[in-house]
């Protein structure tokens, strides 16, 4: 395996809240290859968007982050703004969920993706258009030109997805990070731009990370997936493993409660009841433990640690399923 | 045959927009039997919510029928509209949008019962915990809270306890599990179904998550553009798409069964994006992406007809390789199981950018 | 890669000026912010309206030339005396009271009368919101300085007087504030679902706009509540209030202005409660905005 790109240690993420201090992230490590796309998943409040726009420096000034994140050798965590700056877009890029707003409603499509390749290289305004041009182009975005002079509110939501992730390729990011970015679009069009990102990512060479809770997506779409519950990873293992050998016993349970096509109607979806801990309150031993089918005392007591049990195949549970995932 | 419960003919849905008139529902038929649940597929645009809010009347549609045990909803006004809509209910997306912040969870279950003078008030309180109980929260401690106090599949709950606070007949759920989390999804889901058991109700289930629809629908419709494209028992809808859109619609969810997460990654079926409600495509709306377009989709609406037991469809170049366009002839029957099958699941090929003709109204040109 | 976060960086960078969370949300921070200016509102007007009643003070008209012009802290006026010998002390008192009751009658009527008329023409529309929203207009077009004038010329100055003038403002201004307030609220969905649960007209109006408009009508007017005495203030200023020689914070800094270097606190006393009940009623104002989340 080639050196990591990004390589993420025990990074923890708190915010003080009333008086007591919320662990929104609480010790997550991972690595993401060059090339590579990681999918991590989980359900709101599982810390997976927390943790990412830690590693970018984006969260509000009251977060505590502690741990580190290592991108091609440099130290992410605690660089001020101005130093974050020349990371974002050159080395790590993030396109988000909600394109209408991310995108200046009142600036054409052309002048904000100049704008963007600008903020990192001394271009002229001629050779930032240009460049602006060949951006859509990339993003296979019919007749850019005429894409250039548009206003935000004349594109269909796939559309300004697309204008996002040409911005968020302006200056070529060797990461680039898509935050729920298919969330809000149809099917028909999340298909679309994943299409997109994987070809981009062959194109450039680009690794991707996609964040999300929708596990069919990882499933589809990524090497390797990581499954958050309340702020820690509980599993994780390549795409095709995870989904045909689940251990985890909340990562099974997800996998039973979505909504399959094969299953027939009416069937009763298995579920577990309760809901994710407070985050400010985590209960010893595993945080899981008070939903889990399968917990037994050890559980309740200890937390179980993230380990790898089989090889590229890691882990948290203390009484893992031997969950031979089929419909 | 079971008299329909809810028999809606031709409805048509238009808005005034600065953009023009805008359709946003364009003649669409179906019904729903007793005690089934109809499930209707569509993205954004579809015209779907649009559709919802029009059989209750909210707004009145522009023209078309709406027959709710026997009764036209659109020829009613006022009190009349208010009796004939008792048994006729809706639960919502947002389920904190749809509860007003300032009641208590025990004032919103109520207040239909209050609106329609059933009982007593202390008959009414007694009611109102039952309900509560039914659909799985605690009377005593959650009786008192306001929506902001409550997760959002509490929420929901809440507003599915008033949807059902005065046994009616249909409940319109209109993206009701669509905001909440999967595993909280599901518990809902449940709960739908066991309501759906134990009351006798029955279901128009408008979501834009096709396996989600199918989940819990007896029959699925898909909606593209404000019309449908094509109707049926679920699993046949899924096992023989006879729409190029349904089959879009498959190919393009992923899913996390081991079938297609082998044959992930493999293009999509459908290309382009979607046209403007404003001014939809001549013809098949459905043309401007379609693969298997010619000439008289351009020129023709294809309509509705059935290609197999209770399925139908609205396409002149249907996926059954027997079937011929609408207009040649009478329809045709189905294809065999085999056939279909087969052109059911061999969709990759199908795929193409080649050959279409210059549509002079596609603003997307591929 | 400034366009494409523009929501996140402004977060980032509103966070550096004033971080969300380190301010305090603390329940004891938050309580005194809102206890203490409201405390000073209701000690002041228990004072200007109880204290006459309980201890006996000097009237306010009708002093003594003998007393004229006596400094603070005088023995029997801490206050001093105003030019023609009445008590200082007493006119402030006498004052507030006039301060607070135009601010009370002309704040409650625009809300009742005001609110009213705005949640209906917002709730109904159509034709009732083209009627009641053109009246509003007229009666917002009116300057009411120039109002005030006129009635103060036509019926005479007198408290009563002044009020009407100023409802004439303060109708439609919180009328207004109802009207958009509704509108919004009725594209709610939980509105459609009151009436698909079939609750009629009236008593959505009643039981579902009122609660929800009132409390970004209640802040509004809070801060109106001040203004109005400013009003009052400046009209009693000008002559066309309350009228000379009965005691209005107003007319009291018209009347020190003429002395002003000789004895300054004339105007200073008036002025200093005026400007301190003003900043409680608006101190009072952001903390109930914050309490109930208005934006």
């Amino acid at each position: 395996m080639s050196e990591p790109l990004l390589e993420v240690q025990d990074l923890k993420v708190t915010f003080p809240e009333r008086g007591r201090q919320v662990r929104a992230v609480d010790g997550v490590s991972y690595c993401v290859y060059p090339g590579q796309t990681l999918a991590v998943v989980g359900e709101s409040g599982s810390g997976k968007t927390v943790s990412c726009r830690a590693v970018m420096g984006l969260l509000p000034l009251a977060a505590v982050v502690t741990g580190s994140a290592s991108f091609a050798g440099t130290q992410l965590i605690g660089l001020t703004d101005d130093q974050m700056r020349a990371h974002r877009g050159a080395d790590v890029a993030m396109v988000f969920q909600d394109p209408t707003r991310s995108l200046n409603p009142t600036m054409r499509i052309g002048s904000q993706i100049a704008e963007a390749v600008r903020a990192h290289q001394r271009v002229s305004k001629t050779q930032a258009r240009e460049r602006a041009v060949a951006l859509l182009r990339l993003v296979r975005m019919p007749l850019p030109e005429r894409r250039c002079t548009e206003y935000p509110h004349q594109l269909s939501g796939g559309m300004r997805q697309r204008v996002m992730i040409a911005i968020a390729l302006a200056c070529r990011p060797k990461l680039l990070i898509a935050d729920e970015a298919t969330t809000a679009l149809d099917v028909t069009t999340q298909a679309q731009i994943m299409e997109l990102l994987l070809e981009l990512q062959a194109e450039l060479g680009m690794a991707l990370m996609l964040i999300s809770h929708d596990l069919g997506l990882a499933a589809s779409y990524a090497d390797e997936v990581i499954v958050m519950y309340a702020g820690r990873i509980v599993e994780q293992a390549p795409a095709a493993r995870l989904f045909s050998r689940v251990r985890m016993p909340y990562t099974q349970a997800l996998l039973e409660a979505i909504p399959q096509l094969e299953r027939p109607a009416h069937s009763p979806l298995p579920v577990i009841g309760g809901r994710p801990p407070d985050l400010s309150a985590l209960p010893a031993g595993c945080s899981f433990a008070p939903r889990c089918r399968h917990a037994a005392d050890d559980c309740r007591a200890t937390e179980p640690p993230l380990a790898e049990h089989e090889p590229g195949h890691r882990w948290a549970c203390w009484h893992p399923v031997n969950g031979e995932h089929h419909d | 045959m079971t008299e329909s419960l809810l028999e809606v003919r031709n409805l048509v849905q238009e808005f005034h927009t600065n953009a023009g008139v805008v359709q946003a529902v364009s003649g669409v038929s179906f019904d729903v039997r007793p005690g089934e649940t109809l499930g209707i597929v569509g993205e954004t645009g579809s015209g779907k919510s649009t559709l919802a809010r029009s059989v209750l009347q909210a707004p009145r549609p522009t023209s078309g029928e709406v027959i709710f045990r026997g009764t036209d909803l659109t020829t009613l006004r006022g009190t009349r509209l208010l009796q004939a809509r008792r048994h006729l209910q809706m639960v919502f997306q947002d389920p904190f949008g749809s509860l007003d912040p300032k009641w208590t969870v025990r004032d919103l279950v109520e207040e239909p019962l209050v609106a329609y003078k059933t009982g007593r008030k202390n008959e009414r309180r007694q009611r109102v915990d039952d309900l509560l109980e039914l659909v799985g929260l605690d009377p005593a401690s959650h009786g008192r809270r306001r929506p902001r106090e409550l997760s959002g599949g509490q929420a929901q709950r809440v507003a599915i306890a008033r949807a059902i606070a005065l046994n009616p007949a249909l409940i319109v759920c209109d993206e009701a599990v669509s905001s909440l989390d999967v595993l909280i999804q599901a518990q809902v889901l449940n709960l739908f179904e066991r309501l759906r058991a134990e009351l006798g109700l029955s279901y128009l289930f408008i979501a834009h998550d096709l396996a989600l629809v199918k989940q819990v629908s007896d029959r699925v419709a898909v909606m593209y553009l404000g019309r449908l494209c094509e109707a049926g028992p679920g699993e046949s809808v899924y096992r023989e798409p006879l729409h190029p859109y349904t089959r879009a619609l498959l190919d393009s969810v992923p899913s996390t069964d081991k079938h297609s997460a082998a044959t992930k990654r493999a293009p999509t079926t459908i290309s382009g994006e979607p046209p403007s409600p404003v001014h939809p495509p001549s013809g098949c709306r459905f043309r401007t992406r379609c693969p298997r377009a010619q000439e008289v989709c351009v020129a023709e609406q294809p309509p509705m007809r059935e290609l197999a037991t209770g399925h139908t469809v609205a396409c002149h170049f249907p996926l059954v390789e027997s079937a011929g366009p609408a207009t040649s002839g009478p329809g045709s029957r189905a294809a065999t199981g085999a056939q279909a099958a087969e052109s059911a699941h061999a969709p990759r090929s199908v795929r193409t950018k080649k050959s279409r003709e210059p549509r002079d109204e596609d603003p997307y040109p591929a | 890669m400034a366009a494409s976060l523009p929501d996140l960086l402004v977060t980032a960078e509103t966070a550096r000026t004033r971080p969300p969370r380190a301010r305090a949300t603390a329940g004891w921070a938050r309580t005194l912010r809102l206890w203490v200016p409201a405390g000073f509102l209701i000690l002041l007007a228990a004072a200007c309206f109880l204290w006459p009643q309980i201890y006996p003070v000097p009237k306010p008209v009708g002093g003594s030339v003998l007393n004229a012009g006596l400094p603070p802290l005088s023995p029997g006026h801490i206050f001093g005396t105003d030019p023609v010998g009445n008590d200082e002390f007493s006119r402030i008192l006498y004052g507030g009271q006039v301060s607070f009751e135009v601010g009370f009658a002309v704040t409650a009527i625009g809300l009742l009368v005001g609110g009213l008329l705005g949640m209906t023409a917002g709730y109904w529309g159509g034709a009732v919101d083209a009627v009641i929203s053109r009246v509003l207009d007229v009666l917002i077009a009116f300057p009411a300085l120039v109002l005030a004038l006129a009635i103060a010329e036509g019926l005479g100055p007198s408290e009563v007087h002044v009020i009407w003038a100023l409802c004439v403002f303060s109708i439609p201004a919180t009328g207004r504030i109802a009207r958009s307030a509704t509108l919004a609220l009725r594209e709610q969905t939980f509105m459609l679902a009151a009436r698909l649960s079939g609750t009629r007209g009236p008593r959505i109006l009643l039981r579902h706009v009122i609660p929800n408009v009132v409390p970004q009508l209640m802040t509004f007017s809070l801060l109106g509540f001040g203004v109005v005495i400013i009003l009052e203030g400046a009209l009693s200023y000008l002559g066309l209030g309350i009228p000379l020689p009965e005691a209005s914070w107003g007319s009291m800094i018209a009347q020190g202005q003429q002395a002003l270097t000789a004895s300054p606190d004339l105007v200073l006393i008036p002025s200093a409660f005026l400007f301190a009940t003003v900043m409680s009623l608006n101190l009072v104002g952001d903390a109930l905005r914050e309490r109930w989340g208005v934006r």
